[in-house]
């Protein structure tokens, strides 16, 4: 069973990072290749407090998260002021600088060679505690008055700066949002494994991310939360196929995209009323 | 910094250059990073060299070099036609967003590149010798022959494209589109047609660039990731010329180059992270922003 | 756009509970073949880098394993019991890897792992290794993999070759020792763990001998032109180059040593060994060049092991890493021979016995106290011209005195 419960456990962890990349990516349509940045910049702060310094977990969290939020404030409050085109390229350019300071500050962060024995904190019940929490305030951050101004801007820049929306903050507060929500996910991840390498984070990764977020559609968060379950569930269902996996995988996503461009669910969002109105049909149909 | 840096930067910045010329091509038109093009130079070169080990039978040298280029441009067409009609074609009649493009072109690559680990990765190859290893002294800097030729190449590649993108009809039809799809079809062009013609010079341009990536640095699944340097010179280099994305190439390669003499390389991609930033901020528009601009 | 919802989602929540379904009960339908197992079949799990960028390792190894397989099953297999190998991929992600290591486990009920050559790999699956008390055998040549922090061996990991210890220490005692040189430049990539963890014992035990670091540059991966940091080393005097990397960058060094004019001789590890001249097409750049090996190619049970690999494998022939896949297999076999048992607990108790077993790669012992082989010395070749000079095994003085 803890085949299971690991992969479910690395789920939630990756679940979390892409909730991040929903936020930016989907929501206010920031094209960022720099989220990983922010898992490892959790993970590391964390680890390197817990480890070399004897810092009480939940402290090093709160320290992961402000890491987190300082780093987004440094790449975020001058990126949202460039063009949409930039943007992508300079959250590069971060990723690519985090993992040279990372792979630099060998005293403190093992370099190359990682970073190991750090205490295992993590379960698989706080995963996924975590991410209750986390999308709670994800789906309210969609529907308060931020989530609509980021859907009106990603629409529109020109319009919703018409309609008085201060475009610049709605970019800067939706990207912090989301830096400190990833850096959580990367402390998760790294009190997991307990092993972190700064290979393991690199543009790569937040492509994924921004991949399973199109794939479950880019309007809808539960498509993100199936995709996020449908994509990391499938390169391991894909093991029976040996070293094709991530060939065939490709192709699942291509099809996808290719022939169905508003992602799995579309604009649909799984409510109450919803399932009422399923249960009511298929009390008609029996 | 000497003169021999400086070289060395232009001609680290010439490798950048051949990747951009290809990537560029197709930020122009389609406006989108087209990743897939790294999958292009990894599998063409792969392609290049099972003609290279064909056609060793019967020339060697110079010869075979010619015969290895060709077949890998020849291939490089052909799987930008597929590239074009699997990848792209339905994207664009669905009239998606751009981010679209750029998702399908990411995968296509990781796609292209796990193509070739399948069958190509379970030993090392190279390229068969074509020419010496030779250093060409010039006033008491050394340019290594293979740089030299990429930056004749790429130079070479950039003047053709430019001729074909300003003095012939299908460059026209090119830049129409590039300006706006929709009007271009109202005026009946088929724009599928140029689109293909687009990825076609950009296949062309993959495999020559794979050829040379393949010579200096060896085969391996993964030499299409460089192209990230291809994507930093293309967005610093101005959004879509493709004389910006080569000016844009080779400033990366010198400051690069400078940045590893004098802070190290290990710590250079923070500084290089830096210098982008404080560039955008100052100058949003790229470098050809204003060459484009005289130009029109 | 219109399309109906409901349905939709309902197909898909329907698909995911089924492939969820398969995932939990697809044991025994992992690795290539995916032939129906024989009940009482064996299973060797080994966990490689198909897809990554170190997947030449991993088809390596991998390849090694299955001449092994092959042979051992020719005969018997292990305890009379045919074996087979389920190899899952890691892409290299250590994540990936503890979700296969724990599949191995918990669903195809392997006896015992094979390990990639990476030490990373190691690090993150030896807490869960040792909780599941299910052996790896690996070359992690990082000491960190095997002896944990505490200093006592890590329950399940064992290492097949040097470590990175040894590794440095008799590549720098024989570039100060044997060749006599004492200003040593480094140049090596900073994001490549193999590499780091070559540089830290390198320059202790140089320096103890009385050598001198001139100049350390670095590089990182996605750095192909290293002519910058070449000119810097030759401004610097050094006398002798020390640059253990992975092979294809080794190949570019090489071409670029030769165009950037450095004319001193490179002190290197494993990577060097055959086809890397082939690799490099110009005799004049593959030249002066010392390597340590962990075997020479002359000795008739690799040769053995050679002609099995090229019979199976289209004739191409094997890199080094191929023959540690095959003796990650003996080892374990060896081990079962040693307990007349096949139980995982059992393994590791007999690989902590492995003494003087002759593998294609020389004579193993392992240390229970380190889980690391003893006494292993490595064969030294020179590389002149683009063709290999065995020059003879070569052990340290420090190694000498243990």
């Amino acid at each position: 069973m803890e085949y299971i419960i690991t992969i479910l456990t690395f789920t939630g962890i990756t679940l979390i990072g892409v909730l991040g990349s929903y936020m930016v990516t989907g929501l206010t349509g920031l094209f960022s290749f720099g989220q990983a940045a922010f898992f490892s910049v959790g993970a590391y702060t964390a680890a390197v407090l817990v480890k070399d310094f004897a810092t009480p977990f939940p402290l090093a969290v709160v320290a992961a998260m402000s890491a987190g939020l300082v780093a987004g404030m440094i790449v975020g409050y001058p990126t949202v002021r460039l063009r949409r085109d930039y943007i992508s390229l300079v959250t590069f350019g971060f990723g690519e600088a985090i993992i040279a300071l990372l792979n630099n500050s060998t005293n403190l962060t093992g370099g190359a060679m990682g970073l190991s024995g750090i205490p295992r904190y993590t379960s698989f019940w706080v995963v996924w505690l975590s991410v209750a929490v986390c999308l709670t305030i994800v789906a309210g951050y969609k529907y308060s008055k931020y989530g609509r101004q980021c859907l009106a801007l990603r629409s529109d820049e020109l319009a919703a700066k018409a309609m008085g929306i201060n475009v610049n903050r709605v970019k800067l507060v939706t990207f912090l949002f989301a830096a400190a929500m990833t850096s959580y996910a990367g402390v998760l991840y790294a009190f997991y494994t307990t092993y972190v390498e700064p290979g393991s984070f690199g543009w790569i990764v937040s492509a994924e991310w921004i991949i399973i977020v199109f794939v479950g559609g880019i309007n809808s968060l539960t498509g993100s939360v199936f995709a996020t379950f449908l994509l990391t569930g499938l390169p391991e269902m894909l093991r029976f196929a040996s070293e094709w996996r991530i060939a065939i995988y490709c192709v699942i996503v291509l099809l996808i995209i290719n022939f169905r461009p508003v992602g799995i669910f579309g604009e649909f969002e799984l409510s109450y009323k919803w399932l009422r109105q399923l249960g009511k049909k298929g009390a008609k149909a029996a | 910094m000497s003169i021999q840096q400086l070289l060395n930067g232009v001609s680290l910045g010439s490798v950048y250059a051949l990747i951009a010329v290809g990537f560029a091509l197709v930020f122009n038109i389609l406006k989108f990073s087209n990743f897939a093009h790294g999958g292009v130079m990894t599998l063409t070169a792969y392609i290049g060299l099972a003609a290279s080990l064909f056609f060793s039978r019967w020339l060697s040298g110079l010869p075979l070099f010619g015969a290895t280029l060709v077949s890998a441009a020849l291939a490089g067409a052909i799987v930008g036609i597929v590239l074009e009609r699997m990848a792209f074609r339905r994207i664009r009649n669905n009239n998606s967003p751009v981010i679209y493009y750029f998702i399908s072109s990411i995968t296509m690559g990781i796609l292209m590149e796990n193509i070739v680990t399948i069958f190509a990765s379970s030993t090392f190859y190279s390229y068969p010798k074509f020419f010496e290893l030779s250093v060409v002294e010039l006033f008491h800097v050394n340019i290594a022959l293979t740089d030299l030729l990429m930056l004749v190449f790429s130079s070479t590649a950039l003047m053709i494209l430019l001729w074909v993108l300003y003095r012939t009809k299908i460059g026209l039809a090119i830049r129409a589109l590039s300006f706006d799809v929709n009007t271009a079809n109202l005026m009946g062009m088929d724009s599928n047609r140029v689109v293909m013609a687009t990825f076609i010079a950009a296949g062309i341009l993959g495999g020559v660039a794979g050829v040379f990536l393949g010579i200096n640095y060896t085969l391996y699944p993964q030499l299409g990731q460089l192209i990230v340097k291809g994507f930093i010179a293309s967005v610093i280099g101005g959004l879509g010329s493709i004389t910006g994305a080569m000016i844009g190439a080779v400033l990366l390669g010198v400051l690069e180059v400078t940045l590893i003499s004098a802070v190290g390389a290990g710590i250079a991609p923070v500084f290089v992270f830096i210098i982008m930033l404080t560039f955008l901020l100052v100058r949003p528009r790229g470098i050809a922003g204003v060459i484009v601009q005289e130009k029109a | 756009m219109k399309f109906n919802n409901k349905h939709l989602v309902l197909a898909m929540v329907a698909l995911f509970v089924v492939s969820l379904a398969l995932v939990g009960c697809g044991g025994g339908s992992g690795g290539g073949g995916g032939a129906a197992k024989p009940a009482e079949m064996l299973v060797i799990g080994s966990i490689q880098d198909m897809s990554g960028t170190t997947s030449v390792f991993g088809n390596a190894v991998t390849r090694g394993a299955e001449v092994a397989i092959e042979k051992l099953n020719a005969k018997g297999g292990i305890n009379g019991k045919k074996i087979k190998l389920v190899t899952l991929d890691t892409k290299g992600d250590p994540k990936e890897a503890i979700n296969a290591y724990n599949r191995l486990v918990d669903q195809e009920k392997a006896i015992a792992v094979l390990g990639p050559p990476i030490s990373n790999i190691g690090l993150a699956i030896a807490p869960i290794a040792n909780s599941k008390k299910v052996p790896v055998v690996g070359s992690f040549i990082d000491p960190r993999v095997t002896v944990g922090q505490d200093g006592k061996p890590q329950t399940a990991m064992f290492l097949m070759q040097p470590s990175s210890v040894q590794y440095a220490e008799i590549m720098a005692g024989y570039a100060v020792e044997k060749l006599g040189l004492k200003k040593i430049a480094i140049f090596y990539n900073q994001s490549n763990a193999y590499s780091v963890s070559l540089i830290k014992p390198f320059k202790e035990y140089a320096e103890s001998l009385g050598a001198k670091i001139v100049i350390e540059e670095k590089y990182t991966k996605d750095d192909k032109d290293y002519k910058t940091q070449l000119a810097k080393i030759k401004e610097s005097g050094a006398d002798v180059l020390y640059a253990p990397n992975y092979t294809q960058e080794l190949v570019i060094l090489f071409k670029q040593r030769k165009q950037a004019g450095v004319n001193i001789p490179i002190v290197d590890g494993l990577d060097l060994a055959a086809p890397f001249a082939q690799n490099i097409n110009d005799p004049e750049a593959a030249d002066n060049a010392f390597f340590a090996n962990n075997f020479s190619e002359k000795e008739p049970q690799l040769v053995e092991v050679r002609n099995a690999y090229k019979a199976k494998y289209n004739n191409e022939e094997p890199i080094n890493k191929a023959y540690l896949g095959y003796d990650k297999i003996m080892l374990i076999a060896e081990a079962a021979k040693k307990m007349n048992s096949t139980k995982p607990e059992d393994l590791i108790k007999g690989l902590e016995q492995i003494k003087d077993m002759q593998g294609a790669t020389g004579v193993i012992t392992l240390s229970p106290k380190t889980h690391q082989p003893v006494g292993l010395s490595m064969v030294i070749f020179k590389m002149e011209k683009g063709k290999y000079i065995e020059v003879g095994r070569y052990v340290p003085e420090k190694h000498k005195k243990l």
